[in-house]
């Protein structure tokens, strides 16, 4: 990255949130070259190419920011974010999940707390420790606006991290938060015993009815089958410590949700949008077993009793 | 007020003309490419020609694109420049401003005189009063708000489109609200009626000649507009792009015109002289539709999905023109028109000063959406095209805000309702298909219009739709009267009729093409939602059967205390 000095001056990027998501963004972005200012509290891991402040003036200087606060703070940061942007900023979100009250996307509160229009939502089977560690992998942007698309390559793609565009913004972010629901699943069928063929029917299968989820919530069923969708979920198997997939083998493990929350170290979004998505696909009139089965996971049911239904 | 651009028109006519050329000419890549699909859908159209001088027009697009390959880079060029001289000259319009003067005192009867030709002859004098338009035709929304922001801003008006009335109509909205007249892209089939022709082509109007398909025409249509809107001529539009077929709202819009605003705005900032552009959403609601028959028919028919333009339809027939307008007249409050709050081309609201919002209330530099991330104005269409399709949600929304529902929509809702509970099929053709086969007593119609029309009050509280001025007050059952008088007498065939037993629901297809001015709000069936969009949440109207209780004691739930009344 030695020869990028001319276009460091422009390559400003504003991350928000200093939790493991945020941090792994910050640092991947200034691996690739740019100039990091992050919005934290807390006090991240030193790296002499990312600034830290407390002040949304600040970070709002970066004319590309990147969200990653946890989807129940995101209103309120995005609110007191927004007292500082205008219409030339390109906002982008990496937050796997849905407002924490509703069914709303991220990219839908953007629109309601800031004046941005240019708004985009990471996703994609790309980890928070590949990030950190430079190790190969895959990462999904999603804007209706391709120069977003573009500044987020830009800020972001290595020789070590490919980043693929979509148009489908809404798609990509109810798949990525779907793929977290279904991920628990995957992770409970992995610690009950299935094989490699079951779990195949069992991605499958979710995978299909996420697709019609999709449609029913105003976005394109196929983002569903792309990399932010069918690819994330196929990676989560072999992520034994992705969180979604921590606490799906610790309630297969008969633990309670706290006790497996308290495994995955991690606030899992995926936990209380599980019961809204069984709502939406029921008011809309749409079969969603696997759902309905990942409802009864969470409220304790034993494996030997919904391992046969999951693969029917 | 100060003086519209449009008022030195044609000083500037052919200076536009040729920046329109200039643009055009210049921005195409491709010659070879545009060529031949001008000459491809061309050739297609004329393929059944019979005029002579549309078969000649046919064989020079075939000498062209026969020749085509063979033509050096600078002959082609040449060429396009000669078609887009011709289609642009043939598109610009003319302004008279003497013509506007006159029309200015005359339009008002005229539309009158059109509306109402008995009383034309009987008391012609009374016609100068512009009273006895107003009280037939109102205008309403917040205008005051919309005359100021005109003053130093370009407005673009973007109404519903249910009949070919609405361009007339609307032009009279903007004169009796003290708007500045605003130049629009009339059908061309609309300029072979000698009068109507005559007063369009001096008010500004520029010619769209919709059998022209390719995108050569398209793409001078846009310039066009865009050079217009850059020089500050207020526009409209009807960004559904034709009449609606169903008579439901528009809930997709043609967004090809109006998309041009994005750049006419960044242009005049490249320029230096910042012209902002305001958005005016507005509905034209009837009473009764002119070409209702026709069009809810063209609607259900298959073959009839392709027709783009209807030759022959009750706007061309003088005697349905007359009845029309004699039963619009009849009744008062049978056309509303009403403004929307205007918005800015990114969708943001604006204040009375001009300076826009976003959706938490900040002030936001409306320039900043077209600065890239130095700071600079760039023109970008993929861009652009992102705004114009948030823009155009925009426009839904405040269409559905907007709708000033009539007795006719209400009392056609509410058949609809009692139709499908007696189909023995839930699909919309076997409803349909229940021709006079149902007659509802009186005061369950009534009963059931009143709880419909509390529903939408509640709603209008909420901001979600309007309810019209008589529809307000009025009691179930005069408002059942009044749509039966409104349907009786203009349309062939009754939708409904009053009978010893109650009111028969007669014609399915007509109370479709009303119920479905609601559809969209979730009051009336929605089978319209376009491709991609879910249909309306239904709203659950209370049934009229049970009062409310004016019990305060909130203990017991609702489904109980049902029964126990």
């Amino acid at each position: 990255m030695s020869s990028s000095t001319n276009t460091l001056a422009k390559k400003h990027i504003g991350v928000l949130g200093g939790g493991p998501w945020g941090v792994a963004l910050a640092f991947a972005a200034a691996r690739a070259g740019a100039e990091v200012t992050m919005h934290t509290r807390r006090e991240p891991p030193h790296n002499d190419a990312v600034g830290v402040t407390t002040d949304y003036a600040v970070v709002a200087k970066a004319p590309l920011l990147v969200v990653a606060v946890p989807s129940t703070v995101v209103r309120e940061v995005l609110r007191s974010l927004g007292d500082h942007l205008d219409g030339h900023h390109l906002l982008v979100h990496g937050i796997r999940g849905l407002s924490p009250d509703g069914l709303d996307t991220v990219s839908d509160l953007i629109r309601e707390e800031t004046p941005v229009r240019r708004c985009g939502a990471l996703g994609g089977p790309v980890q928070a420790t590949e990030l950190v560690h430079g190790r190969p992998s895959a990462m999904v942007v999603g804007s209706r606006y391709p120069e977003v698309v573009a500044a987020v390559n830009e800020a972001f793609a290595s020789p070590s991290l490919r980043v693929h565009g979509t148009h489908d913004i809404r798609g990509l972010e109810w798949a990525s938060a779907l793929v977290g629901c279904v991920a628990i699943g995957v992770g409970y069928a992995e610690q009950a015993g299935a094989g490699p063929g079951l779990l195949a029917a069992l991605i499958s299968t979710a995978v299909d009815e996420c697709g019609k989820i999709l449609t029913m919530a105003g976005a394109e069923e196929r983002t569903m089958l792309g990399l932010g969708g069918y690819g994330d979920l196929l990676a989560s198997i072999a992520l034994e410590h992705r969180p979604e997939v921590v606490i799906g083998k610790a309630l297969a493990k008969g633990k309670s949700i706290d006790d497996a929350v308290t495994d995955a170290k991690l606030r899992v979004e995926a936990i209380s949008l599980i019961p809204r998505v069984i709502g939406f696909a029921k008011e809309h009139r749409v079969k969603a077993p696997t759902f309905d089965i990942l409802g009864e996971i969470l409220h304790g049911a034993s494996p030997q009793a919904l391992i046969p239904r999951l693969f029917a | 007020m100060s003086k519209a651009p449009i008022f030195g028109f044609n000083e500037h006519r052919e200076e536009i003309v040729r920046e329109v050329v200039h643009r055009v000419v210049s921005g195409t890549k491709d010659t070879l490419h545009v060529l031949n699909d001008a000459a491809y859908h061309e050739t297609k159209r004329l393929e059944t020609a019979r005029r002579p001088e549309d078969i000649k027009e046919r064989e020079e697009w075939r000498a062209l694109a026969r020749s085509l390959g063979r033509m050096s880079e600078g002959e082609r060029r040449r060429r396009l420049t000669e078609l887009t001289e011709r289609y642009g000259w043939d598109v610009a319009g003319n302004f008279n401003p003497r013509v506007y003067s006159v029309s200015k005192r005359l339009l008002p009867p005229l539309v009158t005189a059109l509306l109402q030709p008995t009383m034309f002859l009987k008391k012609p004098q009374e016609l100068m009063h512009l009273d006895v338009l107003r009280s037939h035709v109102s205008v309403e929304g917040p205008i005051a708000k919309i005359q100021k922001l005109v003053e130093d801003g370009t407005a673009v008006f973007v109404p519903t489109h249910l009949s070919n009335f609405d361009s007339i109509v609307f032009g009279y909205a903007l004169e009796a609200a003290g708007l500045p007249p605003a130049t629009y892209g009339a059908g061309k089939n609309l300029f072979t009626n000698p009068v109507l022709s005559f007063f369009m082509h001096n008010l500004g109007a520029y010619r769209v000649d919709r059998r022209l398909r390719h995108n050569l025409y398209k793409d001078i249509l846009k310039t066009y507009s865009c050079v217009l809107l850059e020089r500050g001529y207020h526009s409209l539009f009807f960004p559904g792009g034709t009449r609606s077929r169903s008579g439901g709202l528009e809930r997709r819009l043609k967004l090809g015109l109006v998309g041009s605003a994005v750049e006419a705005y960044a242009r005049t900032l490249i320029h230096g002289k910042e012209r902002r552009i305001y958005f005016v959403p507005a509905t034209i609601n009837y009473l009764i539709t002119l070409e209702a028959e026709t069009l809810i028919a063209d609607y259900l028919s298959e073959a009839g999905k392709g027709r783009f333009i209807i030759e022959d339809d009750e706007s061309s027939r003088f005697d349905r023109l007359f009845q029309f307008t004699r039963k619009l007249f009849d009744m008062r409050g049978a056309v509303v028109i009403r403004f929307g709050d205007p918005i800015d081309p990114f969708g943001n609201a604006v204040d009375d000063d001009g300076n826009s919002h976003d959706q938490r209330g900040r002030q936001v530099d409306p320039s900043t959406y077209v600065r890239d991330r130095n700071g600079d104005v760039t023109l970008d269409a993929a861009r652009d095209a992102q705004y114009t399709r948030e823009l155009g949600e925009a426009i839904c929304e405040a269409y559905q805000k907007d709708t000033v529902a009539m007795s006719t929509h209400v009392v056609a809702s509410v058949c609809f309702q009692h139709l499908r509970k007696v189909s023995p099929a839930p699909d919309l053709f076997t409803v349909l298909r229940q021709r006079d086969v149902l007659t509802v007593p009186r005061d369950e119609l009534a009963a059931d219009v009143c709880a419909f029309r509390d529903k939408m009050k509640e709603m209008e509280q909420q901001g979600r739709v309007r309810v019209g001025e008589y529809l307000r007050t009025a009691s179930g059952g005069d408002i059942v009267e009044r749509a039966i008088r409104a349907f009786a007498g203009y349309h062939a065939t009754r939708a409904i009729e009053s009978r010893a037993n109650g009111i028969a629901i007669c014609d399915p297809n007509l109370l479709f093409y009303y119920q479905n001015r609601l559809a969209a709000h979730g009051l009336a069936w929605d089978t319209l939602a376009p491709p991609g969009m879910l249909p309306a949440v239904p709203v659950q109207i209370r049934p009229a059967a049970s009062p409310p209780r004016t019990d305060p004691t909130p203990s017991a739930p609702a489904s109980t205390e049902r029964s126990a009344a």
